[in-house]
């Protein structure tokens, strides 16, 4: 098969497996709920009957937000790693998460929130202000535009301070850490509709802008200076792209927690079937992000009794392992 | 003949006084010996102040937990700590602040403390850790008090005080034989986590006669004390008897369980609400908080378990909301 072909087959057949488990999300869980009863659930609504309120308001924003979270972790994961030409880039690096985290536990330190829909905002405000501190530190003033080595290393910079914080607080407040430890796993249980449609207008923001910075980089593969011979304003389409990420990572931390790997993961298992193009490879991060993030959600209800693992979890159990054997298999496109 | 005799009899007597005077105090990391009466006593267990000043010892430091009390114990406390100032110790277990203090006797059952922070805090004093057997919080009431009582020299009053108030529970008990076969959880809403049957909030509850419900036993969590339930699988906390501890915000969050209104135990009003005082009580379970919160909370239960679904529990509003103060 050629690779083209390869590529066009890919992606609706990800897209299928996405939808199939989606599906499966609904069905499955402690609770099984028949099929029919779905069925009733989104068309025949009793508000008395347990299974209708778990399918409508437990399973449905769920997967939902699975899907869209790990959709916006696979992009972000795919943008980083070409921005930054750097093939262990990871949206993590800018910081985002660690900002989510001090404004989580400060929130529940001073304000004494213990809630996850209460964590929702003060995780945002936290990603927005590490985004910007890391885009400032990172020369986004700069007239060449932010450069990705010092962007990266800004990101480190932070994130170990955001970090060291944020166990100052955690070592002051024991409220703190009972509530934190839980959230750091990073899931999407207990996420409400009202939650998901709240951070929505994020991405609604963050996809279109990430898919545009998809297309705007791949000038950029040949090196800034061909780019700029080109015409291509080198420092707007930094700008743009790390904007992007901060607005999918942030709206996706701030809804689940930090959940790792996927956007380190997912684009090395899409580029063997994309190949370079930086616009397919967004795509294909994107639907593979959503499969991921689903399946892991899925899976976690299977592996306790009595319990659900967080897909946080699952994905780091998942992706430590596939990571060591892409990097084995040495198969990877070079970037 | 004789004089050996007199050496035999001097020997006991100075076996039994040397005993008297040096006491044995087995726990987790190992056995803790005191003698005499300890004058310093530094007490790093998040309700251990409470365990002292119930057997009329004050410490010179007591540790923080929760709460914005002028000196960090709650109110059922105040009137036993008198005018005693002691230092409040913040944030987590501070080495060198507690040697500077120059304590006799460190009390740690209920902190969380570790083996290492064990071996240091051991060079400067007699430490006692969490009971033998248990974990770092499971311990029960009794246990703890036994404890101290020994600790500090004061066996007969710590039995006094335990004998007190357990006959002040198994007067509840009798009044109440239906107890005995009802099943009994108490959760933080926020969190949707369950106490479990060896937490001193699970142990409560069945101290009155309640049951705890197997099927939250089985839910295979990380920690035993404070067991996640899954939204989804609520079933397995409609009990006969569901109490809801305080939290921020407790209508929001309680609105937001979304099955809340399926359980048995909501359409039979058989829930009960603690508020801010009343939790802090149960958190406590100390021999100061424990007389307060049985006043408190009988009432509350007994509404809850009339069996008739028509009763108002106090503190609850028709349609199932908390009366907000």
């Amino acid at each position: 098969m050629t690779g083209a072909a390869r590529s066009s087959l890919v992606l609706p057949v990800g897209l299928a497996i996405t939808m199939l488990l989606a599906i499966l999300s609904l069905r499955f869980g402690l609770r099984d709920i028949a099929w029919p009863e779905i069925w009733n659930a989104l068309f025949a609504f009793d508000p008395m009957n347990a299974d209708h309120i778990t399918l409508r308001e437990l399973r449905l924003s769920r997967v939902t937000a699975a899907l869209i979270g790990g959709a916006a972790l696979g992009l972000a994961g795919a943008l980083m790693q070409a921005m930054t030409r750097n093939p262990l880039a990871d949206p993590g690096l800018l910081g985002v998460n660690g900002g989510a985290a001090i404004g989580v536990v400060i929130s529940i330190w001073i304000l004494g929130a213990s809630a996850q829909a209460a964590l929702i905002a003060p995780a945002l405000i936290g990603a927005g202000i590490a985004a910007v501190l890391v885009l400032v530190l990172g020369g986004a003033a700069h007239r060449s535009g932010p450069d990705p080595t010092r962007l990266v290393l800004a990101g480190a910079a932070l994130s170990a301070l955001f970090l060291a914080l944020t166990w100052a607080v955690l070592l002051m407040s024991r409220e703190a850490l009972d509530v934190f430890r839980f959230w750091v796993l990073g899931g999407f249980t207990g996420i409400s509709m009202t939650q998901v449609l709240a951070v929505l207008p994020v991405y609604a923001v963050g996809f279109p802008l990430a898919f545009l910075a998809a297309r705007l980089l791949s000038p950029l593969i040949l090196g800034d200076d061909a780019a700029r011979a080109l015409g291509v304003r080198v420092w707007l389409v930094r700008l743009i792209c790390v904007g992007a990420v901060v607005l999918l990572c942030g709206a996706t931390v701030s809804l689940a927690g930090p959940i790792a790997f996927v956007g380190l993961l997912v684009p090395h298992l899409v580029r063997p079937f994309t190949g370079v193009s930086i616009p397919k490879l967004a795509l294909g991060s994107t639907i593979l992000g959503a499969c991921l993030a689903t399946f892991a959600d899925l899976a976690g209800r299977f592996l306790l009794p009595g319990r659900e693992v967080e897909a946080g979890v699952v994905i780091a159990m998942i992706g430590g392992p596939a990571l060591v054997i892409l990097v084995r298999r040495r198969q990877e496109v070079p970037l | 003949m004789r004089l050996a005799a007199v050496t035999l009899v001097m020997a006991v007597a100075f076996a039994q006084a040397a005993l008297s005077q040096s006491r044995m105090i087995e726990h987790a990391y190992g056995t803790a010996q005191v003698s005499g009466t300890p004058e310093r006593i530094v007490s790093l267990s998040y309700i251990g102040h409470d365990f002292l000043l119930a057997l009329d010892v004050k410490p010179i430091a007591l540790r923080h937990w929760y709460g914005n009390f002028e000196k960090a114990v709650w109110p059922w406390a105040e009137d036993a700590l008198g005018d005693a100032e002691p230092v409040i110790l913040y944030g987590g277990i501070d080495i060198e602040q507690i040697a500077m203090l120059a304590p006799d006797l460190i009390l740690a059952q209920w902190s969380g403390l570790t083996e290492r922070e064990y071996a240091l805090l051991s060079q400067i004093a007699p430490t006692i850790a969490h009971p033998k057997g248990e974990r770092a919080y499971s311990a029960s009431w009794q246990q703890m008090t036994r404890q101290v009582g020994l600790a500090v020299g004061r066996e007969d009053e710590a039995e006094q005080v335990i004998s007190d108030i357990e006959d002040q529970f198994e007067a509840i008990r009798s009044a109440h034989p239906e107890w005995q076969s009802q099943t009994a959880i108490a959760i933080l809403p926020s969190r949707l986590s369950a106490f479990g049957a060896r937490d001193l909030r699970g142990r409560f509850l069945q101290d009155l006669g309640f049951q705890f419900p197997t099927a939250v036993s089985g839910i295979d969590d990380f920690d035993p004390n404070f067991i996640r339930i899954p939204h989804e699988a609520i079933g397995v906390a409609d009990t006969d008897l569901v109490v809801w501890v305080d939290t921020p915000d407790v209508n929001d969050v309680l609105a937001a369980i979304p099955l809340r209104h399926t359980m048995q135990a909501f359409q039979e009003g058989r829930e009960i609400y603690t508020d801010y005082e009343l939790t802090g009580a149960l958190n406590h379970s100390s021999p100061l908080s424990l007389p307060y919160a049985l006043d408190r909370i009988t009432p509350l239960i007994e509404a809850a378990t009339d069996g008739n679904p028509e009763t108002v529990v106090p503190g609850w509003t028709r349609d199932g909301k908390v009366i907000q103060p």
